[in-house]
């Protein structure tokens, strides 16, 4: 919320009442695989939602020489195939058709960008628009530069209104490379205009954990290293690399996961309590975390950390190629395709608490989750032979796919004897709340036209993590540790279990 | 938000003149039958969600089946555990007739889940004491919704005993029998009953899209002092009498107590004409009200809001209008239809038709007392009518998937054009909004007692 402005009256009592000021998106690489499949989807539902306000308008921008009608029908098509909510209600679709309009711009070309100025101003005539601008990358990571500086160029990050730019993950490729694309967006945006988007936090299961760990007053208490043991966190796909092996091949599970989702679930699990559920609030206390990891160096990063890559397998009963046979994957490639470490927290609550984080492709199922484990009773009551069946209390926050939380306790054996044995009590949020959550990107864009970054990355948080990813990265290029290959349909190399095994611990089996 | 449902439910158990503790045992009976199925090999019974405690209290066969249909809607999505009560007014004794019925939803990611639909036809002297009746099977720890599908009987022992056991009570006020008696019951009702009570009508929830649209407009930095140079507001509405503007008094409290109207006086004659004045520090604003009949239309619901004004030099005007597509009722049946007609839509007609209305309010006004009187036979002077003229048949009709179109206008700007999609209204839909959104609304509450204010000016 812009906090400078005094609040609408007639807003008030109107639940989840997220409406932006009239503006115009204009989405570059409108004719790509993104746009079609997820914004123009999205910008529709938020129309059949009511989330958009009168004048809101849409304009296509990309290389392709087609006619404001052809993208038009393009969009149409798009959103039929692709839309989260069906059928496509007729009358809203053709009002919002009738908000879009299409620019053909080549990136290299300054006058292409002028010609998208003219447009603008023409919408903001004709559809009381005050000037609001927002530009969304929907393109390949390299052109984000080239895209920031033809708009600068051509004066379109500035005037009346405000002037945000909306990029996608990956934010750089390292330290570096992203500390280059900060620069250059910050010389034509200020960084409260920079709105760095990964997905990933726009899922609502996400979002849970901050609501999880704020919302209950019965958890932070004993979510220190007092009481907990250690936290394991796993992202896995059974899916390979699809399509993309030119990508991949140049990313990694490290850069493609661990890097942005791996370390974004560290920092939410591990936060203090911000403020308020606020921007700059809420991405201060993550920052404060991914700044207190203790970097790893030296002999840390062979100890601490596993690589590893898929060989041919079976997953969920079909046979697999390996990774070395996928399309456009050098045969004797060195990228890895799991990834795992330990990280420790170096601050009050978190000293000495292992992070495990493992992600990887080809792993038995497609799971997210959270463990938390807690430490065992300090002492036996019940003798050891009674306890011998009981696990140590754990919370289990799973993301995806089966959205819910379990707490896993012991409790008595109904016998005659004592015996006491894990028991879990399960939450699924499927079963409280048998509705559909909103597409991330729904959630997203209406954040970024409302004003709202707290769900996107700051520049800061992108850095602090790259300063983790990046020894890293240099000391696997070095060949520390080796590459370790596992069948696919399997949990990973065995370096990843002898590395919990090393600290008397082992992977949860999620 | 629909909710579909594809199947029949299953009726488990049902019997004829029994108490309530046998009723009891046999919904315990039937929730632990599932549990056992559903668990299969495992030691361990799945959890067992419930989200709420629904009661509904309805009248006849008619609304009883749509409370139980709406039941099993939200049960589609929500958890919960329902008890429809039907009062059998004839009968006597205590004991109760019974059916459980129960919908099962299997969640593609998620254990199964088992909702209960108990119906109850209880004896009159039972149903005075519905909190007694319930209370055992009432869901621990969730809350409890009281729906009562027709008129609640507002003032009366059994209501206030029913309360006693809810956390809130839903009602429809679209469906009120006599709605200018209910809506004051209700605004009395506000201040008198316990304060955690929350107070939810399906009529404000389907005025939401109308407020969110009005909303909208004056949302932008720019356009936030169009707010306090508003000098028009001009509601169109289905129906006549006082009993129909229910609707049009919401919208109407609703911007008046957000923008701190104060109403300095209001009258109302036949045809549906509606004047109020009210002041808004030293500026004036007037509303006017007409009654616009549309085929399509229940009585009561809203058909068009306008609100119009100029703030530093720039004047504006939106203009929300549902399902203009639709065709008007051909044949004009009030003495004011004449007047009130537009031949078209959002258009020049409008502009015409507002002017005319302007004439017609002000020689209205002028002359109210005698057109009351000539109106209704009524003394002159007397400005309020003894009885509401409302009419009794089916005050909502079915839904169909439709559409807010706004149309603004700001200084010499070409006219804006957007359209918005409004929800089906079913009851279930409706409802499960409600619950989800809480039901503790202040808007609500202090825009019925605006709109009752303006009523009973009137």
């Amino acid at each position: 919320m812009k906090v400078e402005e005094a609040p609408n009256p007639l807003a008030e009592g109107l639940h989840d009442y997220r409406i932006a000021d009239p503006a115009v998106m204009v989405i570059f690489g409108a004719t790509g695989d993104l746009s079609g499949r997820k914004l123009l989807p999205a910008i529709y539902n938020l129309a059949k939602q009511r989330s958009l306000p009168a004048g809101f308008a849409v304009v296509g921008a990309a290389i392709d020489d087609i006619s404001e009608d052809a993208f038009r029908k393009h969009a149409s098509e798009k959103i039929h195939e692709f839309s989260r909510t069906q059928p496509i209600d007729d009358r809203v679709l053709e009002s919002f058709l009738s908000s879009v309009s299409y620019v053909k711009v080549d990136f290299s070309r300054l006058d292409d960008f002028k010609s998208l100025g003219q447009k603008l101003q023409e919408l903001d005539n004709n559809r009381h628009i005050p000037g609001n601008r927002i530009f969304y990358c929907a393109t390949p990571p390299p052109t984000y530069q080239t895209i920031a500086q033809q708009l600068q160029a051509a004066s379109l990050n500035t005037g009346p209104g405000f002037h945000r730019i909306v990029v996608e993950k990956p934010f750089g490729s390292d330290l570096n490379s992203a500390r280059a694309l900060t620069q250059t967006l910050q010389k034509a945006f200020p960084e409260d205009s920079v709105y760095r988007i990964d997905h990933y936090l726009g899922k609502e299961t996400v979002q849970n954990i901050l609501a999880f760990r704020f919302a209950n007053s019965i958890f932070e208490p004993v979510w220190n290293a007092n009481l907990i043991d250690s936290v394991q966190i796993t992202v896995a796909e059974e899916i390979g690399i699809e399509q993309r092996g030119a990508y991949y091949e140049r990313a990694g599970a490290l850069r493609d996961i661990v890097q942005n989702h791996g370390l974004q679930l560290v920092a939410l699990t591990a936060m203090e309590p911000p403020l308020a559920f606020e921007a700059n609030a809420v991405r201060d206390e993550k920052v404060k975390v991914l700044r207190a990891i203790r970097p790893l160096e030296g002999d840390d990063l062979a100890r601490s950390t596993v690589r590893g890559q898929y060989t041919k397998g079976w997953v969920l009963g079909e046979q697999v190629v390996g990774y070395r046979e996928e399309k456009n994957v050098a045969p004797d490639s060195q990228t890895e395709t799991f990834a795992a470490m330990r990280l420790f927290i170096d601050n009050w609550r978190w000293a000495g608490i292992p992070f495990y984080i493992r992600a990887g492709k080809r792993l038995p199922k497609r799971v997210t989750e959270i463990r938390i484990q807690f430490r065992r009773p300090p002492h036996l009551t019940f003798g050891r032979e009674a306890m011998q069946e009981v696990d140590p209390n754990a919370i289990t926050l799973r993301i995806q796919p089966e959205e819910g939380i379990s707490l896993k306790f012991g409790a008595k054996v109904p016998s005659a004897g004592l015996r006491i044995r894990s028991v879990t009590m399960d939450f699924q949020y499927m079963t409280s709340f048998l509705v559909d959550a909103p597409e991330a990107y729904e959630r997203l864009l209406l954040d970024c036209m409302i004003g709202d970054p707290t769900l996107f990355t700051r520049a800061d948080e992108v850095e602090a993590a790259w300063n983790l990813i990046d020894p890293v990265e240099e000391s696997w290029r070095s060949g520390a540790p080796p590459l370790g290959t596992y069948p696919s349909g399997s949990w990973g190399p065995t370096a990843a279990a002898e590395l919990l095994q090393a600290d008397g611990r082992e992977w949860h089996r999620p | 938000m629909s909710a579909m449902l594809d199947t029949d439910p299953e009726l488990v158990w049902h019997a004829s003149d029994v108490k309530m503790v046998e009723v009891l045992d046999a919904l315990n009976a039937v929730r632990a039958k599932f549990a056992k199925a559903e668990a299969g090999d495992s030691e361990h019974a799945h959890p067992r969600n419930c989200v709420m405690t629904l009661l509904a209290v309805v009248q006849g066969q008619g609304e009883e089946r749509r409370a139980q249909r709406t039941c099993r809607i939200i049960g589609a999505q929500h958890p919960a555990q329902a008890i429809v009560i039907r009062e059998e007014p004839g009968s006597r004794g205590h004991e109760v007739d019974a059916w459980i019925v129960t919908d099962v939803m299997r969640p593609a990611t998620a254990c199964a889940v088992e909702c209960e639909i108990v119906t109850l036809h209880v004896p009159g002297a039972v149903a005075d004491h519905i909190g007694a009746l319930v209370d055992p099977f009432l869901v621990s720890g969730v809350p409890t919704y009281l729906w009562w599908a027709g008129t609640p009987p507002f003032g009366r022992a059994e209501l206030h005993d029913a309360l006693q056991v809810c956390d809130a009570m839903v009602f429809d006020s679209a469906r009120f029998e006599e709605p200018y008696h209910a809506f004051r019951g209700l605004s009395r009702m506000i201040t008198a009953e316990h304060r955690k009570l929350g107070l939810a009508d399906l009529q404000w929830s389907r005025l939401r899209p109308w407020r969110e649209t009005i909303a909208q407009f004056f949302t932008p930095y720019d356009r936030r002092a169009f707010l306090q140079g508003i000098s028009e507001l001009g509601i169109d509405y289905a129906g006549q009498g006082r009993g129909n503007r229910i609707a049009a008094s919401f919208i109407t409290g609703w911007m008046a107590s957000a923008l701190g109207w104060k109403l300095q006086r209001a009258s109302a004659g036949a045809g549906g004409v509606v004047v109020a004045h009210y002041t808004s520090g030293r500026r004036a604003v007037e509303v006017n009200f007409r009654s616009v009949p549309k085929e399509h239309f229940a009585n009561g619901e809203l058909s068009a809001v306008r609100v119009a004004g100029a703030s530093q030099g720039t004047t504006f005007r939106l203009t929300v209008q549902r399902d203009p597509d639709r065709q008007r009722d051909p044949s004009p049946d009030s003495a004011y239809r004449s007047l009130l007609a537009s031949g078209g839509e959002d258009d020049a007609g409008i502009e015409l038709t507002q002017r005319r209305a302007q004439w017609h309010r002000d020689v209205l006004h002028e002359n109210r007392e005698s057109l009351h009187h000539i109106a209704t036979g009524q003394p002159p002077g007397e400005s309020l009518p003894r009885h509401p003229v409302v009419l009794t048949r089916e005050r909502r009709r079915a839904d169909t998937a439709r559409v807010l179109l706004t149309m603004i206008e700001i200084g010499d700007g070409a006219p804006l054009r957007h359209v918005q999609q409004i929800e089906p209204e079913e009851e279930g839909t409706l409802l499960l909004d409600l619950l989800a959104t809480g039901t503790h609304d202040a808007v609500f509450n202090r825009s019925l007692l605006a709109g009752f204010e303006l009523m009973r000016k009137m």
